[in-house]
């Protein structure tokens, strides 16, 4: 319950930390903290506008993609906070409740019937598909190095007690940023700030969407980068710690993620379109060597 | 703590691997140099200030700094900026450099020899055999000097894993041979810059007496 809570509290913050953090590196009068928040609540007063080309599919799907994201918040612990629900081979529900999520907006962008959106939700879903292996093989080896297969008791039995831990966990770190800026469409791969609808991934997407489905979307981004900041902070968070320490570090470490990613945005470019595949690819491969790594502390690859 | 450098050392290669601009190739073999330091600085039982010395040069003074150096200048002397000119499609050279990995890692295992220590001979067989595919792959002379140099680190590692006995000396002749090709051959590329303009590997076959 308590995770839930930290985590619903800090999504609130996160978008608004990134912006800020763009608007000082650019030298802009920073906007609120709570900026995006009132945007989204000025979202909701409006009513929505739907195409007559669009079904009944373009209406459910920003709900659809809502909820399963709402749903993957339960799962997520927080140092020793369990989460609300949790069970054996949870993060494979976990990632494929995100793929449902996914899938919904896909379907949606697809459903209006417009040549931009079918382009984009295309190149979503082959971005999604090359993730996939690097999540898995991540946390597959999260699970052997610590031969326990839910992501509370995965995260509680991570302990600092070999050298090569420290691969393991800056590793993971570096991965999982990366797949949180890919599951949000962020930088290296999409710019939300673009404004030609030719070279958009995401934000091409949602152009259909209005008003209250609009808002949907982005409450949905913001817990999907809460998520990825909580799954990082289980890396840094100890169980022997106090309970008030833990808080602490889920918060420092929130705050640090934002930072890092609005410092991202503000100074790197998105790659070539073309480009994208092969980097995503190397986070794979990156997973890859999380991977030989476990496999040589659990010696089942014995070096001498 | 050798592990840690050991398998950073395996993550600069699937750098490697991704990028396509000539300036991050030498940034890449100048973090290579580092890591090779580290590698072999916590590998060492005791520790006398000859050795200590010796390494230090051996891995950040020669192969962080000069060799890097030098082959930035040769690489501004030349106008290299960006390489586009694999023949192998970036996305299927880091599925190569993984495989590459991972099947170094499994014949290791099966080494079970006293004689090889494995940690680095996993790691410097996946150099070597990532070097060989990185010279196959390039079409530009520089690339495949970045390449020989990649094999010569993987050789460094390899002389770790088998050397019981006088490493040092083994590496100090490696190292000679190392600096001397490295100079000869970017003298070499700046030539042939000079002369055809363009340092692509297509022009050269074109020569005749």
């Amino acid at each position: 319950m308590i995770s839930l809570l930290l985590i619903l509290i800090s999504s609130l913050f996160f978008v608004g930390i990134i912006v800020k953090v763009k608007a000082k590196i650019a030298a802009r009068k920073m906007p609120s903290i709570l900026q995006p928040v009132y945007d989204v609540i000025r979202l909701f007063k409006k009513g929505a506008v739907y195409s007559q080309t669009t079904s009944v599919i373009f209406k459910i799907a920003p709900l659809a993609y809502f909820s399963s994201v709402a749903l993957a918040v339960l799962f997520i612990p927080i140092g020793s906070n369990e989460g609300l629900l949790s069970f054996e081979g949870d993060f494979v529900f976990f990632a494929y409740l995100l793929g449902i999520g996914k899938f919904m907006t896909i379907i949606s962008a697809m459903d209006t019937g417009s040549g931009f959106e079918g382009m984009g939700a295309n190149r979503e879903a082959l971005y999604s598909m090359l993730i996939e292996p690097a999540f898995f093989i991540l946390v597959g080896s999260l699970a052997l190095f610590t031969n326990n297969v839910s992501f509370h008791d995965l995260f509680l039995h991570l302990k600092l007690d070999t050298n090569l831990y420290y691969i393991i966990g800056i590793a993971s770190v570096y991965v999982l940023i990366y797949i949180a800026m890919v599951e949000n469409s962020r930088m290296p791969i999409d710019d939300p700030k673009t404004h030609l609808e030719l070279t958009m991934v995401h934000e091409v997407m949602i152009l259909d969407n209005s008003g209250f489905d609009l808002g949907l979307i982005h409450i949905a981004s913001w817990l999907k980068f809460s998520i990825y900041g909580a799954l990082i902070s289980n890396f840094i968070i100890s169980n022997s710690w106090a309970f008030y320490w833990q808080i602490l570090a889920f918060g420092g470490t929130q705050l640090v993620f934002s930072a890092i990613v609005g410092i991202l945005e503000a100074f790197r470019a998105r790659n070539k379109m073309g480009k994208n595949p092969q980097w995503i690819i190397m986070l794979s491969a990156i997973s890859i060597v999380v991977f030989l790594t476990a496999l040589i502390i659990t010696k089942k690859i014995i070096l001498n | 703590m050798t592990y840690l450098f050991i398998l950073l050392y395996a993550i600069t290669l699937i750098y490697f691997a991704l990028s396509e601009r000539v300036k991050k190739f030498v940034w890449l073999l100048s973090i290579q140099g580092f890591m090779l330091f580290g590698i072999v600085f916590f590998s060492l039982n005791k520790i006398d200030l000859f050795d200590f010395i010796f390494i230090l040069t051996e891995t950040i003074l020669i192969k962080s700094i000069i060799v890097p150096w030098f082959l930035n200048k040769v690489r501004k002397h030349n106008k290299l900026k960006r390489i586009q000119e694999t023949s192998v499609p970036v996305f299927f050279s880091i599925i190569v450099v993984v495989i590459s990995l991972i099947f170094s890692f499994l014949l290791s295992n099966s080494l079970n020899s006293d004689n090889i220590h494995t940690k680095y001979f996993n790691v410097a067989f996946a150099s070597i055999l990532f070097g060989i595919y990185f010279i196959i792959i390039h079409k530009n002379i520089f690339s495949h000097l970045v390449g020989y140099l990649i094999i010569e680190n993987g050789i460094f590692l390899f002389s770790l894993a088998v050397g019981s006995v006088m490493p040092m000396m083994v590496n100090l002749a490696i190292l000679l041979d190392v600096l001397m090709g490295v100079l000869v051959l970017g003298v070499f590329i700046n030539r042939i810059g000079d002369a055809f303009e363009s340092t692509k590997i297509d022009k050269l076959s074109k020569l005749k007496d």
